[in-house]
């Protein structure tokens, strides 16, 4: 993944202007360590000091909570020297970057206005090569909203939107034409989207996104690059449409359950290689729609896992030219899924010699290649009946269910047509890339509670061993 | 039950209060019980089978780790859903039909104790019984899982354990019914499979047909199938471990939206009708029959 390329200028660019950083030539009096919250400011502090500043400037603002909104006009850097609140008080835009080149560090900023119409955003940005940098961006309709500022660099923000019901919030972060941005280790919370429109050559990567609407979304957006992101509880994981080029990789897609509850979408994209992800208990792992949209490329899935998810894949009869080897298949409740009905004979599930791994595989191994000795073929009747009619789905995990299955197995006659063929099912996993950071396995609570189980099963048995109710005479056998 | 017979301390000394001849009675199912074959052979089977879906669950992860209590709890349920009805029913099945047939029930009925306390004590024996036998298997699954490694949490598994308990009285209760009918055990316990069957499959088959050819709407698919105890009680496990339906498709989605909070009063007013009211019918059976 060719990564750097674009960022290189970018960030030799930050080192010359980061150089006058040293000798702050323009600085507010320094109240000492206070708390943020015990200084009061005057109104348009930050405002007066940034016009006192020449193009070029490095500007320091000492701790304090400042209530105003800023529009910055020179290419300055803007650097917070302490916990610095920039508060909007609930109205309109906090801070607009109109100059190519600011940059702005270390700020908290929160508490926009929540005009949808207007947009309101913490952070604006209508001009190339800015750089938004460790920030904490709270209680905001919009994020961060880039408005064609290509070149820009976002990077480790934390961005929480405001308590709104869904439909009355903003992005958390936006990209609107801006070609060649680089996202970074931001954490996105509580908002609409992350999401790009139109922007070329974007670099997405190590970002979180938790509890949003779609935790990234490409919109006409070519050439981008997705990695080591996390995005759980969101609707979607990462939803792409309409973009061309896209590589998705070592992200973490995980417990996605909104109404759509993808962990990856993919709406007429083209020419994308999904490489080393995990999708584990999404509504459906991934979902393809029309992709890839021209028949030329085929659209590429390896080396991902996808685990636990109600669908493991969902294909619409519009998906054709997926190619898909070396992924693992664990147990989803339904691994492959048509929606409406129909076969994958446009798509193919294995590569050379390298099938997928299906937990459900039922062959077996004798040359031990690696492979198994007889294909993979997913025909059970259960799954063909719950795609005719979604409604049965009630009756999974019962013994009912089994018995059907059974049926299917065992009676020719209503054995459903094979949805698709691995030839060569790979008889263990690949190793499973992007495992979560986070969540060590809860083996002492289990293991307690399991404990706990076989004392009260065990007492119950020692309750009628008691020697109270022992006959003393002893019974009659 | 014959040892009830000889047994000096059926009475136990004071005043003769309804609790305590309820409470013996139940002590002395309980060890029955503990000591037939059926419980050793009906606990075996489900410890057995339960550690075999932990392993096959822990082991189809590849040693990642990763599958989510979803599987382990699916297979489980599937497994309760098979094996604690059939134990609680042919238990409730036999109960008062054997006494019967040995004779005991009119032995029992000339105690000083009334019919419906008869009945409430071996109801709570069995049922205490069958506790040990769910908990048992199902903590031995725990503990199975907890060294595998999976990430999950206990409580899961405390509610698991709860509602298959909750079922297995219900059970019990249609169980003792059917006892109470019968003039002999073998027609009862042979009943008590039938009830297992239709309960188990044919239910379960007839309602699918019936979606599938009706077009039954979900509304009406969802509220049928709360009157199979055994649904409820999947459906049940599944909402309290995963807070949602959604995995039961557009039915449960239906359910969750509909009802929300609610879900949980409906699953427990619809077990708990299941429990009380065979039990209350055997209680008057019981109190009208003959004890021969």
């Amino acid at each position: 993944m060719n990564t750097s390329s674009p960022v290189l200028p970018l960030t030799v660019l930050l080192a010359c202007s980061a150089a006058p950083a040293l000798q702050p030539d323009h600085e507010a009096p320094a109240p000492g360590p206070r708390a943020a919250e015990d200084v009061p400011r005057q109104l348009g502090e930050i405002g007066r000091l940034l016009e006192a500043a020449p193009p070029g400037a490095t500007v320091l603002v000492q701790p304090g909570v400042y209530r105003e909104h800023l529009r910055i006009t020179r290419p300055v850097t803007l650097v917070a020297n302490g916990a610095v609140v920039i508060d909007g008080g609930g109205s309109g835009d906090i801070i607009e970057i109109a100059a190519p080149g600011v940059t702005l560090r270390g700020f908290t900023i929160r508490n926009t206005g929540i005009d949808l119409d207007k947009e309101n955003a913490a952070i604006r940005v209508l001009a190339p090569r800015a750089v938004i940098r460790d920030n904490i961006v709270d209680d905001v309709l919009f994020g961060i909203d880039l408005r064609e500022a290509p070149d820009s660099l976002v990077a480790n923000n934390r961005i929480g939107g405001k308590d709104l019901d869904i439909a009355r919030r903003g992005d958390g972060l936006r990209l609107w034409r801006s070609d060649r941005t680089t996202v970074e280790d931001n954490v996105i919370h509580d908002g609409r989207d992350a999401i790009l429109w139109y922007s070329k050559g974007v670099i997405v990567r190590r970002n979180t996104g938790h509890d949003c609407r779609y935790g990234l979304h490409l919109m006409f957006s070519d050439d981008v690059t997705i990695s080591d992101n996390e995005f759980t509880r969101n609707s979607v994981g990462i939803y792409l449409m309409y973009s061309t080029g896209v590589e998705i990789n070592g992200n973490r897609l995980i417990q996605n359950r909104g109404p759509s509850g993808y962990g990856l979408g993919l709406k007429e994209t083209d020419r994308f290689v999904v490489r080393g992800n995990l999708m584990v208990g999404n509504r459906s792992g991934i979902y393809i729609d029309g992709s890839p949209f021209s028949p030329d490329v085929p659209g590429e899935f390896t080396a991902n896992t996808i685990a636990g998810n109600d669908i493991g894949v969902t294909f619409l009869p519009s998906a054709r030219g997926n190619l898909l080897h070396a992924n693992n298949f664990i147990d989803n409740f339904n691994q492959v899924a048509v929606a409406g009905r129909g076969n994958l004979d446009a798509n193919q599930f294995w590569k050379g010699d390298s099938g997928n791994f299906w937990s459900d595989y039922t062959g077996y191994d004798q040359n031990r290649d690696g492979v198994g000795d007889f294909v993979h073929e997913s025909a059970t009747l259960f799954e063909d009946l719950m795609d005719r009619e979604p409604s049965l789905r009630l009756f999974l995990f019962s013994p009912a269910q089994q018995a059907v299955e059974f049926v299917g197995r065992a009676v020719p006659a209503v054995r459903p047509e094979p949805k698709f063929t691995d030839e060569v099912p790979l008889m263990r996993p690949v190793p499973v890339a992007a495992l979560p950071t986070g969540g060590s396995p809860a083996r002492i609570p289990l293991a307690a509670g399991g404990a706990l189980l076989v004392t009260l099963g065990g007492s119950l048995l020692g309750l009628a061993r008691d020697p109270a109710v022992r006959p003393a005479h002893g019974g009659v056998r | 039950m014959t040892t009830l017979a000889a047994s000096p301390n059926l009475v136990l000394p004071g005043p003769p209060s309804a609790l305590r001849n309820t409470m013996t009675l139940a002590r002395r199912e309980l060890r029955d019980a503990v000591r037939s074959r059926w419980f050793f052979l009906y606990t075996l089977a489900f410890t057995v089978l339960g550690l075999a879906v932990s392993f096959v669950s822990a082991a189809g992860t590849g040693g990642s780790g990763l599958s989510g209590f979803g599987r382990t709890t699916a297979g489980l349920v599937n497994l309760v859903l098979l094996v604690v009805p059939l134990m609680a029913l042919s238990a409730g099945a036999a109960s008062i039909a054997s006494d019967r047939e040995r004779g005991m029930l009119s032995y029992l009925f000339a105690q000083p104790i009334n019919r419906s306390e008869l009945l409430l004590g071996k109801f709570l024996g069995l049922a205490a019984a069958l506790l040990a036998s769910i908990s048992l298997g199902l903590g031995a699954c725990a503990l199975i899982l907890a060294w595998k490694g999976l990430r999950t949490n206990p409580q899961s598994m405390f509610w698991l354990c709860g509602l298959a308990f909750l079922l297995a009285l219900g059970m019990l209760s249609v169980g003792m019914l059917i006892s109470t009918l019968a003039r002999r055990a073998s027609v009862a316990v042979g009943t008590a499979i039938f009830v297992w069957l239709m309960l188990v499959f044919v239910s379960d088959l007839a309602l699918m047909a019936g979606a599938v050819a009706l077009r039954l709407r979900i509304e009406t698919l969802f509220a049928v199938s709360l009157v199979n105890p055994l649904q409820v009680f999947k459906m049940w496990s599944l909402h309290a471990v995963d807070a949602n339906l959604d995995v039961l498709g557009p039915a449960g989605l239906y359910a969750v939206e509909e009802y929300g909070s609610l879900l949980h009063a409906i699953f427990a007013g619809c077990m708990v009708v299941w429990v009380l009211v065979p039990l209350t019918l055997a209680s008057v059976v019981l109190s009208r029959r003959s004890p021969l």
